[in-house]
Order: C-alpha cells, then structure tokens, then sequence
C-alpha cells in the first residue's frame, strides 16, 4: 500500500488535513500536521515506521546530552573565582565533551543509513575483490527495505546535532515537537533539507487561515503537478526506451537521451518541491527553495548553486568548510604552496575538498559506482572552471568579447547544458559500464541529426501529438524561467486579477491535469525519481 | 584595516569591497573565496577562525569581517 504525493487518494488526505488543521485551536495545530506526517509514513511504509521513529529518538536523545554539557558547562564556567586562563581552558573541554557525544549521534544515524541502504554495496563490491583473490567465500547480500526518505532525514539529522554543538541552536525540550520537524509529510520523502533553526519553530506555532497565502499554496500545487505529470512522467516513455535499448542508436540520438532524461529529472524534482512547498505554504510554513531556474546557468558551479539548493548548502556547512579548515587540510595548503607556487597551492585544500562533497554527493544518490562517477564528474568540471578562468578571460579578450555580452551567456548556458547533460548518462543508465559505452557510442557512432524528422522519435512511445505538447510545456516552462530569473513572481500577478479569473485559472489548471496528466490504474503516477534516493 | 583590503583586493581584485552590504548574501564571494579568505586571514593575523565563525554575517561585509578579526585577536 502507497499513497503518491501525485494520487487522488492523497488529495483527498490533504483536503483532510487542512481541513482539521484549521479547525482544532491555534495551540494544537502542530499535532495535527505530526499525526498527518505519521499516518503518511505508515501508508508508505508500513513497519519501517520503527526505523524513522528509532532514528528521531536516537537523534533528539543525542540534541539533548550535547545541550546538557553547555547547560552545566556554562554553570561552571560562570565561576568568577575563575581566572581567564581557566575559563578558556574549561570552555575548550566543554566543546570537546559536546563533539564526542556530536560524533556518536551523527556515527549512530550514519550506521543505520550505512547498514540499510549501502550495505550490499559494500558486500558485492569486496565479494568481486575476494573473488579475483580465488577466496573460497562470498560476504552474504542482505535483502532489505529502505526507509523511505533516509538519505534526506539523516542530512537533518546530522545537521541538527552539529548546529547544537556549534551553538547555533539550542536541543529541542519537546520529543513530538523534534518528530514533527523530522517527518513532516511533504518534505519527508524528497526534501527539501530543511535545517531546524529555519522549520522547526514554524512547524511547532500555528498558524491562522491566510485565504490570500492558502490560495498562492494551492497554485504552487498545480504548478508542480503539471510539471510532474505532464512533462516528467510524458518524457519518462522516451527517455526509457533510449537508455534501456541504447545500441540501437546512434550518438547524436544519445545526447538527446540523456538531455531529454535532464529535463525529465528537472521537472520531476522540481515539481515534487513545488508541491511540498505549496502544501507547507498552504498551513502557513515557507520550506527553503530547492531550485533557481539551473538550466540558466553559466557554469558548473553555478548549477550547483541553483539545483537541489539544500542538498549543496548542507554539503558546503557539514563537509566543505569543516575538511577545508581541518589541521590536515590547511597542513596540506601550506606544504602545496611551497611545492606548487601560489595560485594552485593556496587553491589545493578547497579543490581537494570540493572532490570529497563531489564523491559524496554521487554516493548520496545511491549505492553503486555510476553515481560515484557522476558526483566526479561534476566536481572536475567545478575545478576545471576554476583553473581556466583566467584562461577564458585570455580567450574572451583575444576574440573581443564583452564579458557580460547577450551572446556570451548564451553560450555559456549551452556549454553548461551539454557537460551536464554528459553527467546524467552516470546517474540513469544502468550501471557505470553502460553510461561508459553509451558515451563513446555518442562519440564515435555520430550521424545527422536528421532523427528528429526521420521517423525515429515516432518509435520512442510517444506521437507526434504527445511530443508537441512537451514543445509547449517547455515553452511555458521557459517563460516562466526568464520571468522568475528577472525577479517576476507570477503568483502575484494572478493575485491581482479579479476573483472570477482566478477560478477559472484553477479550473482550468485541474481540468489540463486531467486531460494531459499522465496517469497510471486509479489515477497514480509514476513514483518520484528523488523518491527512491 | 589596510592589510585585509589588500588580501581581499589579491583574493578578488574584481569587487568592490568598500561599498559592498552583501558580499555572501548576493552570491559575490563563492565558498571557495571564502575558505581562501578564511586562511590568509588566519595567517596575516595570527588569528584561528574556526568553521563555526563561517556565517554569512561575519563576512557580508569589511566591516563585519574586520570586526571578526579584532574579535578572534582579543580572545588570544
């Protein structure tokens, strides 16, 4: 038994939801948005309920004895019998206390994420080491279910025991209050990562009927589910047939696949965030945005700034600052100065780190080596643009292009499109050897482009009557990037139109989803991609 | 004063540092300039800014980040 996001039957949950959340006192609405996110679970998921309630539970226990140790050490270093001395000397065993509970929390909810998701991983890839040792034994695969949303809760989860043992926030008192920010329905199963200090407080006080705020959630809703339904779950068709028959064609046939599956993953994501967003909108709480608009981006790095938005600043706060200033790291930065002069050796620590966060965001998505491949890929292309920066300007100045020229950032926008479009043949083919073959398949098998006229997109599973509505959600979809890249809310524009434009805007927004939303048996659709992350 | 515009000039030569209000907010310095700043900070001034310090209003502006150093310099 599941209940999609994307299903009638949780439309109907919703509508439940909301109703009961504004009819119970201001006082006790955040109970009804924790039994909510409880009930959600258990449908999705059944007995592994445990395992999220077993990591809450380990987690708010941890928050807890680290706020301790600051509660007594404070205590104790409020003692004006102390000297300065003294006092920084019992501040620095303080600290050290809290970052010894810190570490068995974040070990604790690691091991659980490590044990669930990575462990057969493991287990194949010494399996195919013992094999080529002739060893007479073969580790066991386990057959587990995963919890779903653990990569993303366990992200909270560290961040949570780290910004109490920086003192950014203070451990929460109240268990069901903590559980509630853990497990919040619509952010559960795909993000956004929400840090505590930013939701948790919104989520525990109640918020009163805002007609105004409830309505602009609900368009966010539509919005997302027209991008999920009708483009994602449309492009899905094609982009499997590509990748699952991959040798029946050619290159440049490829590179549309895998740019195809971009688009699809994009509108798939982001329209999942759009509705978690909407909903949380609805009861009065702002999630943080995931995405800003990142195929207008001008480089890699700046992708990265504007894709999955939280999943890059948790990596930047509890990976990159923390390795890039550890001892070893800036032992390593000063050594490499001396070997490899300035530009490089000042830079060798960050890029170093920036190659781990890479590693790790591959592996984040899943347990297998093509999405290690792909998180590298990508940290090479951020380093690479690093190192050639002076090199473009060279070029730009050589060629007499302005920097901030119209046809400079377009091909910028195209440059970065391609090597993040190369990236996606790691992260949806079947595994590293296929994004590999299909790589030099585009390279060495490359024809016209005539594919797109020839018949070849009618063999993809979709008519030529489905493809053209994909060619005008894009449209629509790049309409809405360049308004909302230029500081246009849309949103406020509907707002400011009379009452009867309004709903016939949502009339006619629910009866496109229901013509041209693609649907499975009762209405459900195709499960979310980050879903299964 | 004087020495950190000079390491923010080396480090960025493009931005203005004087009249900037946001330099982190606005997306003017990237994590990398940070960490480059963070370390010859920490070398010129004999100072350890430490990753709990790396928040975006210690580093918005000069100011804010001179004030940061004099800070880290009294608690030696």
């Amino acid at each position: 038994m599941a209940m999609s996001i994307v299903s009638l039957k949780f439309s109907v949950f919703l509508a439940a939801v909301f109703a009961l959340y504004f009819a119970v006192p201001i006082k006790y609405r955040w109970t009804v948005l924790l039994a909510a996110s409880w009930v959600f679970y258990w449908i999705n998921s059944g007995w592994l309920t445990a395992v999220l309630v077993l990591d809450i539970g380990i987690t708010f226990f941890f928050g807890r004895w680290i706020g301790r140790i600051y509660e007594k050490g404070e205590a104790e270093i409020s003692n004006d019998a102390l000297t300065k001395k003294e006092k920084k000397a019992a501040k620095a065993r303080i600290k050290n206390r809290g970052k010894h509970v810190m570490t068995a929390g974040i070990l604790l909810n690691l091991a659980m994420l490590l044990v669930l998701k990575y462990s057969n991983f493991f287990a194949s890839s010494a399996n195919s080491v013992l094999g080529k040792f002739g060893a007479g034994f073969q580790l066991p695969m386990l057959n587990l279910l995963l919890p779903l949303g653990i990569s993303f809760y366990t992200l909270q989860a560290i961040a949570y025991l780290t910004d109490i043992y920086r003192q950014k926030i203070k451990a929460d008192t109240s268990f069901f209050k903590f559980a509630l920010f853990m497990s919040f329905f619509p952010q559960i199963i795909q993000g956004p990562i929400p840090r505590y200090h930013q939701l948790a407080g919104q989520l525990a006080e109640g918020h009163t009927f805002d007609y105004d705020r409830f309505t602009r959630g609900i368009q966010l809703i539509l919005w997302g589910m027209m991008k999920k339904l009708i483009i994602a779950d449309r492009l899905a068709i094609p982009v499997a047939e590509l990748f699952d028959n991959y040798g029946k064609y050619h290159g440049m046939v490829l590179f549309f696949a895998a740019a195809l599956y971009g688009i699809q993953v994009y509108t798939d994501f982001s329209g999942g965030m759009d509705i978690a967003r909407g909903i949380s909108q609805a009861v009065g709480v702002n999630l943080e945005l995931n995405f800003r608009q990142p195929y207008f981006s001008t480089s890699v790095e700046d992708f990265w700034r504007r894709w999955h938005i939280t999943l890059g600043s948790w990596m930047k706060d509890y990976v990159f600052y923390p390795l890039s200033l550890s001892k070893t790291f800036v032992a390593i930065g000063k050594k490499s100065r001396k070997v490899l002069g300035q530009f490089i050796g000042k830079r060798l620590p960050s890029f170093l780190a920036m190659f781990i966060v890479y590693f790790l965001v591959g592996f984040w998505h899943g347990p297998s080596w093509k999405y290690i491949a792909y998180g590298l890929w990508n940290g090479i292309f951020i380093v690479a643009g690093i190192l050639l920066t002076d090199v473009y300007g060279r070029i730009r100045s050589a060629l007499r292009i302005r920097d901030d020229a119209f046809s400079w950032k377009v091909f910028q926008m195209c440059r970065t499109f391609v090597i993040i479009s190369l990236g996606r043949f790691f992260s949806r083919a079947d595994g590293f050897r296929a994004a590999l073959t299909m790589m030099r398949r585009m390279l060495v098998s490359w024809q016209s482009p005539a594919f797109l006229l020839d018949g070849t997109m009618a063999k993809l599973g979709l008519s030529s009557a489905n493809w053209m509505l994909i060619l005008v959600s894009l449209l629509v979809l790049l309409i809405v990037g360049i308004l909302h890249e230029r500081g246009i809310e849309i949103r406020n524009g509907i707002a400011a139109q009379p009452l009867i434009f309004r709903w016939a805007l949502y009339l006619s927004a629910i009866v496109i989803l229901l013509i041209f939303g693609m649907y499975g048996p009762e209405y459900d659709s195709a499960s979310f991609i980050y879903g299964k992350f | 004063m004087d020495e950190m515009m000079k390491i923010l000039k080396g480090i960025r030569p493009d931005v203005d540092f004087e009249n900037a209000e946001k330099l982190i907010d606005d997306g003017i310095l990237d994590s990398f300039d940070i960490i480059t700043i963070v370390s010859e900070f920490n070398e010129a001034f004999d100072i350890e800014i430490d990753v709990e310090d790396l928040e975006p209003y210690n580093f918005n502006t000069v100011k804010a980040m001179h004030e940061l150093i004099t800070k880290l310099q009294d608690e030696i």
